[in-house]
């Protein structure tokens, strides 16, 4: 072994000039076979992500339909004429309306869910902790449909488990879902119910990693617990806080899935999103017109989770 | 129906968050390449199956050359393989015919691919996209205009008679002065009604006009019914309830020159009327969450407006033949109702169009339709098959066959989808919202406009 080498090298470099050159050859190969492993992800992701978002976003400024798909070359630039549109449309402002009451209530609602479920979990129900956990955790991880199913039943007008209940105690209950000032906040419940767990299992693994010192430290100060949550537990949950908001208003943005199954945008466009607008657009075959609402949504998000990282960000 | 069933993008699953976002900045970008992406899957077995079928139709064909050379009934050029297309229970139960039609046309072989309701509009804009596209297809009535537009479709030949099918149904084949495709099967909207709650509360005859239709939901709901009828209080396909009524007042979704007449005086009193059911809280005030056929079962709804699969749906839960009938559209200046179905095209990409059209010929048979109508109950498109007992002695099918005579479609325009929209929109803000009748049309009209015809 130890021969072979010695005996090639000087074989190899006769000369010191020659050196840098072997080694940018090298480096150039290096390259090729980094680039030849990758290559398959590069060719993937320009064609599958980065292209159709390039194309989306040129189509924005097109009257681009679903007719004219055979000759999508043949259509006609239009400018910012789908942005206009898309800000004159009425039922575009009632959906951004909703979007809006969406995220600005139903986050805080499944963040605070999510946190009492998970300081319950660590603190209080110590034996039983894995059967809440996953009972909290369960909704988020089942099927939508599934959901959907129990939750009309729970919420039907004239058959709904939670009207039959009212009529026990005498009240008639109103149309959860199909009364325009009920549909919508059934809908943030329902939103919240189902991705508590989420915020719950991160939360949870914050809480564990504050150190119990500092909490028995303050109990010999003589802290309530109250005061022990306000002071220790949620400054040091800071930057989990952080990541919970973003990630579940970045979900909640693209309201979709629960007015999808459950009331199909109604009563009255009580419940229609954003995302389900742009949806009903792209299925009347407005391609144009639905990349413009995609991209107003994309800039919403993005000005969404700057703004919480710039005010949530950890003071150090 | 909203199909938009690009699934894969249209409706993203909640699991990666950060997926979800990209696919939302894509989502417009659907079209050019992401719709040829999300729809990979479908165009490559839509792009196998006439390769297949080509295939297999070469060998078929040859196999078949002894006895096509003993002199088979078959026009000669008329041979080869075609891919047919159909959704639903037709696309799983097509096979029966078109085995059939291979029995009596030897050098033909048919494939039939079923695809689900739900993915068939994407899959077609998918296939005539892509050009790789089965030789005929079932096509819904409402997206006629849309392929159409898109050039997707072949012009209808000579060959078959307009007259041989209910008018109403022809003209859902006709984009723009050319028809580009042949009615299969249709259905029409009907009157359902209890007639022991009607007897009852003193109504002793079917209801004949539109004072007779409120005064039978009046009277059944003396009888005890909790509501006299059930109409529909917007949302989606609500328009084929309320279209009926706009026709019978005698409006006109377009006028000759193709432009939209919805401010009329017609949809003005169309819209009145189907408010004045809510308004005197003779039909629920939201969708309900028993359906109706159960509420109607158990007498909680003394009628509603529907379809003829209402009644396999009606019997199965469980109503006493005895107590219901039902009865064609109440009269104003007419007594038009809506006409549906689905149609058989042939695509202008098709290289075996002869024989995709040899086909379409045959289930426009009489005797095919009515042996179509015996295996699915879908009703017979050409008029001449409801002549046949199985059809005529059936008073409830001769009901509807009697109503398929003055029923009208929407017009084939291939912003029909939209428009359908906006129209379900503005009747729920009539009957569920504070808009006036009036505002209700002024704001149709407008709405409607602005969307075009797309022609």
């Amino acid at each position: 072994m130890t021969a072979e080498l010695s005996g090639s090298a000087p074989a190899v470099t006769p000369l010191v000039p020659l050196v840098p050159q072997r080694n940018r050859r090298r480096a150039w190969k290096q390259a090729l076979i980094g680039w030849s492993f990758a290559f398959p992800f590069v060719a993937l992701f320009i064609v599958f992500l980065a292209g159709p978002i390039l194309v989306s976003f040129i189509t924005s400024f097109t009257d681009l339909r679903s007719t004219d798909i055979r000759s999508p070359f043949g259509v006609n630039f239009v400018g910012f004429d789908n942005y206009v549109d898309v800000f004159t449309d009425p039922t575009f402002r009632k959906a951004a309306v909703n979007t809006a009451v969406f995220v600005l209530f139903g986050v805080p609602l499944t963040m605070v869910l999510g946190l009492l479920a998970a300081v319950a979990l660590n603190q209080g129900v110590v034996k039983i902790r894995k059967v809440f956990r996953l009972g909290f955790f369960l909704p988020y991880v089942t099927s939508i449909v599934a959901i959907a199913v129990v939750w009309r039943l729970l919420l039907g007008t004239d058959a709904g488990l939670v009207n039959g209940l009212l009529d026990l105690v005498g009240i008639e209950g109103p149309g959860w879902l199909t009364d325009t000032t009920y549909s919508l906040p059934s809908l943030i419940v329902m939103a919240a119910w189902r991705n508590l767990g989420f915020s719950m299992i991160v939360f949870l693994a914050g809480l564990q990693a504050i150190p119990t010192d500092m909490y028995e430290a303050a109990s010999v100060d003589g802290a309530t617990s109250w005061q022990a949550f306000r002071r220790i537990t949620v400054p040091l949950l800071r930057p989990t806080l952080l990541f919970v908001s973003v990630i579940t208003s970045i979900g909640y943005l693209q309201f979709f899935e629960e007015p999808f199954v459950m009331t199909q945008g109604g009563p009255l466009d009580s419940t229609l999103s954003v995302s389900f607008h742009a949806f009903n657009q792209f299925s009347f075959g407005n391609y144009g017109y639905t990349a413009a609402v995609s991209y107003v949504l994309f800039l919403a998000i993005a000005i969404f989770a700057f703004a919480q990282f710039k005010l949530l960000r950890p003071k150090t | 129906m909203a199909h938009t069933e690009c699934s894969s993008v249209a409706v993203p699953r909640r699991g990666s968050h950060r997926r979800r976002s990209i696919r939302a900045i894509a989502l417009g970008a659907s079209l050019a390449l992401s719709v040829a992406a999300c729809g990979r899957g479908d165009d490559d077995d839509g792009a196998a199956d006439p390769d297949v079928s080509a295939g297999t139709d070469v060998s078929g064909g040859t196999d078949a050359s002894g006895p096509e050379a003993s002199g088979s009934e078959a026009d000669g050029a008329v041979e080869g393989g075609i891919s047919v297309w159909a959704m639903g229970t037709e696309g799983e139960q097509l096979g029966v015919l078109a085995d059939d039609f291979m029995a009596e046309f030897p050098d033909i072989s048919v494939d039939v691919t079923a695809v689900p309701w739900d993915a068939a509009h994407d899959r077609i804009v998918n296939a005539i996209a892509g050009g790789e596209v089965p030789d005929a297809s079932l096509i819904g009535t409402t997206w006629m205009g849309e392929f159409a537009k898109l050039g997707g479709l072949e012009p209808t030949p000579d060959s078959f008679d307009p007259e041989q099918f209910f008018e109403g149904a022809w003209e859902t084949s006709v984009v723009d002065g050319v028809s580009y495709a042949v009615p299969w099967y249709v259905e029409t909207r009907l009157v359902y009604y209890r007639t022991d709650l009607a007897e009852e509360g003193g109504f002793n005859q079917a209801p004949a006009d539109w004072d007779e239709l409120k005064q039978l939901a009046q009277a059944q709901m003396e009888a005890g019914a909790k509501y006299g009828i059930s109409l529909q209080p917007g949302g989606t396909g609500s328009w084929q309830t309320f279209m009926p009524f706009f026709w019978q007042a005698g409006g006109e979704i377009l006028d000759d020159a193709g432009n939209f007449t919805l401010d009329s005086e017609a949809c003005v009193e169309a819209l009145s009327y189907y408010d004045s059911f809510f308004e005197d809280g003779l039909t629920p005030p939201a969708v309900s969450d028993v359906p109706v056929e159960a509420a109607f079962t158990n007498g909680d709804v003394g009628s509603f407006i529907s379809g003829p699969w209402m009644r396999g749906v009606v019997t199965d839960a469980g109503a006493d033949p005895e107590t219901w009938t039902v009865a064609g559209q109440p009269k104003n200046q007419t007594a038009t109702s809506f006409v549906g179905g689905a149609n058989l095209a042939v695509f202008d990409q098709s290289d075996n169009k002869p024989a995709a059209w040899a086909f379409i010929e045959y289930l426009s048979r009489p005797d095919v339709q009515v042996k179509w109508f015996e295996t699915v109950s879908d009703l017979p498109a050409v008029k001449s098959a409801w002549e046949d007992p199985v059809l005529a002695d059936d008073e409830f099918v001769a009901t509807f066959g009697a109503q398929l005579e003055d029923a009208k479609a929407q017009p084939s325009i291939p912003t029909w989808e939209a428009v359908a929209s906006a129209v379900d929109g503005q009747i729920e803000q009539v009957t569920v919202g504070d808009a006036s009748p009036e505002d209700g049309c002024a704001a149709m009209q407008q709405e409607v406009e602005s969307i075009g015809t797309g022609l």
